[in-house]
C-alpha cells in the first residue's frame, strides 16, 4: 500500500508575481509502507521542494500529492497542519530544536498539540528516549547538547506520535561522518522495528547506501528510480 | 511547558535586555500617564472643590443686576423663604451673605474692604477660613468682627482691636459703626484675609439699611461636577429676577483650565500610548521575525495558524502583564502618596490667586482606581492588539516559506 503518491507535480515559484525558475517539473513518485527511500541530486535538483509538498509545507503549482491517501490538494492550512501533526514526521538539516524547550519539551511538541496529557508524553518521550541512548538528556536545553544529540532528539520528535511516514531532509549535513552513520543506523532500525516510512533527502554516498531505493532527481524531474548502487 | 502562554513566557527571556528595555518603555509610559492625569487631576480639583477657600460656592445666586452693579439694593428679600425648598442633593451646605463694600478703618490707617454679613454656623459649613481661627473666637455679639491675618497686620489689630467700618447704604447715604476685633482667620488666599470683614447677618443689614433678604446664596455641594444639573434645576425652581450660576459661570477662567487640562492630558495620554504602541510592535516584529524559521518548524509540526498567534500573543501578554503591573504599582502608589501627603511647590505663598480661584501651592495628586484601572487596561489592550501585527504576518507564510528564512 502506497504511502505517499506523487502524480505528475510541478512547482514553479513566482517573484514578483511572474512565474520563474520550475523546481519541480512533472515528478511522480509512490512510496510503499515501511520503505526507507532516498532522494537524491545534487544541490538545486527539487529534493527539499518535493520533500515539501509531501509534507504539506508548500502547494504544488499542478498535479497530485497523496499522503496516506489522502489528497493535499483543496486541504485548508488548518487541514494541512492536522495532517502533518497526526501522519507526518520532519527532521530538518539544522536540527531546528526550539532553544526555550528541554529536550524533553521538544519531542514531545507534537504529543502537546494532539492533546496528550503531561505524564503519558513525559512517559513516551522517555521510552523514545531510552531507546536512542538519549536518557539522561530528557531535560537538557538543546544548545547544551552535541549537534549528533540534536539530531537524535529532533529523531525522536519526528517519531514519538508514531506518524505514516518521516520526511528528513539532509538530516545528516551536519554531522560527522560517524555521527551521521550512527544516526542513519538508527532510522533504520526505527524504520524496521516500527514500521515507518522514512523519505530522506542527501547527495551522502554513505547515506544513500543505507537506504532501500534511490530517487535521483536532477532539475526537477526524477531521472532515475532504483535500489542503490553497491 | 503549559502550553503557549508557558513557550511565552520563555520566549520572552531569549533576549533578556530587549524585553526589559520594553518592558521599562511601557511600565514608565504607563506610570506617567498615571501620575500625570492624578495629577491635573489633583491640582484643578483642589481648585475646585477649594473653591470655599474664596467665599465662593459651586453655585451662587444674586438678585439680577447686583453682580454688574454692586448695588446693596438690589437684594433677595424673600430669600430665606425659599432657601429651605431649593431641590439640592442630600450633604449640600447653603449659606446667605449680605454683602458691602466699604472701608476699614483703624487707628493706623484704613484699607478698602468687603463686608459680608453671615450666619457664622452656615459660614462656618461653608467657609474653610472659618475654621482656622489663629487668634480668639467667632463673634458673639452684634459689634464683634472676624477678620484675616493679612488686614490685621496691615491695620494693626488684634483681638479686643477697635475698627470703624464705613458701608453705602441701600438709601445712599453713608453708613458707619465703630466694632471690635473678636477673632482673626487664617486663609490660604492672601486677598481673602486681606479684604474681607465678616460680621453678622442681622448687623450688615442694620449697618447698609436692609430691611431683610440677603445679596448671595451660596451653595456647596458634594461634587462640584453636580453643579451644572443641579443649577439647571433650581432656575426653574426660583424663576425670573434671580440669577443663578455655577462655579465655572463665576470662574471661566477654571472652567477652561479643566477643559484644557483634559485635552492635554489626553494629547499626553494619547503620545504616550503611542510611543508605547511603537515599543512593543518594534519588539515584538524583532523578537518574532528573526524567529520566523523556528515559527515555519513549529507550522511544520502540526502546530495550526491559531497556535502560532497563541504563541506570539503570550508574548506580548507577558511583557504587558509584567510592565502594566509594574507601570500600574509605581503610578499608583506615587499618586496615592502624593494624594495625601502632597507636595510643595516652590513659588514662595501658600495659594495661587487665579481669577478668583484659589489654588494651593500644596499640590495633592488626585488617587482614582478607575483611572487607574483604564489607563493600565488600555495599554493592557493596546500591547495586545500591536501583538496580532507580527503574529499574522507569521502566519501568512506557508511553512516552506518561513522555513527557507534565515
Amino acid at each position: 500500500m502506497a504511502v505517499v503518491e506523487v502524480e505528475n507535480v510541478t512547482r514553479v515559484y513566482e517573484e514578483r508575481g511572474q512565474p520563474s525558475a520550475a523546481a519541480l517539473r512533472g515528478v511522480s513518485l509512490k512510496v510503499e509502507k515501511g520503505e526507507f527511500m532516498a532522494l537524491a541530486g545534487p544541490s538545486g535538483s527539487g529534493k527539499t521542494t518535493l520533500l515539501n509538498l509531501i509534507g504539506g509545507l508548500d502547494v504544488a503549482t499542478s498535479g497530485k500529492v497523496m499522503v496516506d491517501g489522502r489528497s493535499l490538494s483543496g486541504l485548508s492550512c488548518v487541514e494541512l497542519a492536522d495532517l502533518r501533526r497526526d501522519r507526518i514526521g520532519f527532521i530538518f538539516q539544522a536540527y531546528n530544536l526550539v532553544p526555550v524547550l528541554t529536550a524533553a519539551e521538544n519531542a514531545g511538541y507534537v504529543l502537546e498539540l494532539k492533546g496528550v496529557g503531561a505524564a503519558e508524553r513525559r512517559a513516551k518521550v522517555k521510552a523514545v528516549f531510552e531507546r536512542m541512548g538519549l536518557g539522561a538528556f530528557l531535560d537538557s536545553r538543546p544548545l547544551k547538547m552535541s549537534g549528533g544529540q540534536q539530531q537524535r532528539v529532533a529523531v525522536a520528535r519526528a517519531i514519538v506520535s508514531e506518524p505514516a511516514v518521516v520526511l528528513a531532509d539532509e538530516p545528516t549535513a551536519n554531522l560527522d561522518q560517524a555521527t551521521g552513520a550512527a544516526l542513519m543506523d538508527l532510522m533504520r532500525e526505527l524504520n524496521r522495528e516500527r514500521g515507518i516510512t522514512f523519505i530522506f533527502s542527501t547527495h551522502d554516498p554513505m547515506v544513500l547506501g543505507r537506504a532501500d531505493r534511490v530517487v535521483r532527481l536532477i532539475d526537477g524531474q526524477v531521472v532515475a528510480n532504483a535500489p542503490p548502487a553497491q | 511547558m503549559s502550553g503557549a502562554l508557558g513557550l511565552g513566557w520563555r520566549n520572552i527571556w531569549r533576549n533578556r535586555r530587549r524585553t526589559l528595555i520594553s518592558m521599562s518603555a511601557i511600565g514608565i509610559g504607563l506610570f506617567l500617564v498615571i501620575f500625570y492625569s492624578g495629577l491635573m487631576a489633583g491640582m484643578l480639583g483642589d481648585a475646585k472643590n477649594q473653591l470655599d477657600d474664596g467665599g465662593l460656592g459651586h453655585i451662587e445666586m444674586f438678585a439680577d443686576g447686583y453682580r454688574l452693579k454692586h448695588d446693596v439694593a438690589l437684594s433677595m428679600p424673600e430669600v430665606d423663604a425659599w432657601r429651605a425648598k431649593l431641590t439640592l442633593p442630600p450633604g449640600s451646605e447653603v449659606g446667605t451673605r449680605v454683602l458691602a463694600r466699604g472701608l476699614a478703618t483703624s487707628a493706623r490707617g484704613n484699607e478698602p474692604v468687603q463686608v459680608m454679613g453671615v450666619d457664622w454656623q452656615d459660614e462656618t459649613r461653608l467657609s474653610s477660613h472659618f475654621r482656622h481661627i489663629r487668634a480668639g473666637a467667632l463673634p458673639e455679639d452684634a459689634q464683634g468682627v472676624l477678620i484675616g491675618e493679612q488686614l490685621a497686620e496691615r491695620l494693626g489689630l488684634k483681638v479686643g482691636s477697635k475698627l470703624r467700618l464705613m458701608v453705602q447704604r441701600t438709601d445712599g447715604e453713608m453708613g458707619a459703626d465703630l466694632f471690635r476685633v473678636r477673632g482673626i482667620f487664617h486663609s490660604i488666599g492672601a486677598s481673602i484675609g486681606l479684604r474681607q470683614v465678616y460680621v453678622s447677618q442681622q448687623t450688615a443689614r442694620d449697618l447698609i439699611g436692609l430691611e431683610k433678604g440677603a445679596h448671595q446664596l451660596v451653595i456647596q455641594l458634594p461634587r462640584p461636577e453636580q453643579a451644572d444639573a443641579v443649577a439647571a434645576t433650581l432656575r426653574g425652581e426660583v424663576g425670573a429676577g434671580t440669577q443663578v450660576l455655577t462655579w465655572g459661570e463665576l470662574l471661566p477662567v477654571l472652567k477652561r483650565m479643566d477643559a484644557l487640562t483634559d485635552s492635554v492630558v489626553f494629547a499626553l495620554a494619547g503620545f504616550v500610548y503611542l510611543l508605547v504602541g511603537l515599543g512593543v510592535l518594534n519588539t515584538m516584529l524583532m523578537s518574532v521575525l528573526e524567529r520566523t524559521r523556528e515559527f515555519g518548524v513549529l507550522m511544520a509540526l502540526g502546530s495550526r495558524p491559531r497556535r502560532i498567534v497563541q504563541v506570539v500573543l503570550a508574548e506580548s501578554f507577558w511583557i504587558a502583564s509584567v510592565s502594566v503591573l509594574a507601570g500600574a504599582v509605581l503610578g499608583g502608589l506615587l499618586t496615592w502618596h502624593f494624594s495625601s501627603a502632597g507636595f510643595q511647590l516652590n513659588v514662595g505663598t501658600e495659594a495661587i490667586q487665579l481669577e478668583g480661584a484659589t489654588m494651593s501651592t500644596l499640590v495633592k495628586t488626585r488617587f482614582s482606581v478607575g483611572d487607574l484601572f483604564k489607563a493600565s487596561t488600555f495599554v493592557y489592550v493596546m500591547a495586545l492588539v500591536v501583538g496580532l501585527y507580527p503574529a499574522s504576518r507569521i502566519t501568512r507564510l506557508q511553512p516552506a516559506e518561513a522555513l527557507r528564512r534565515a
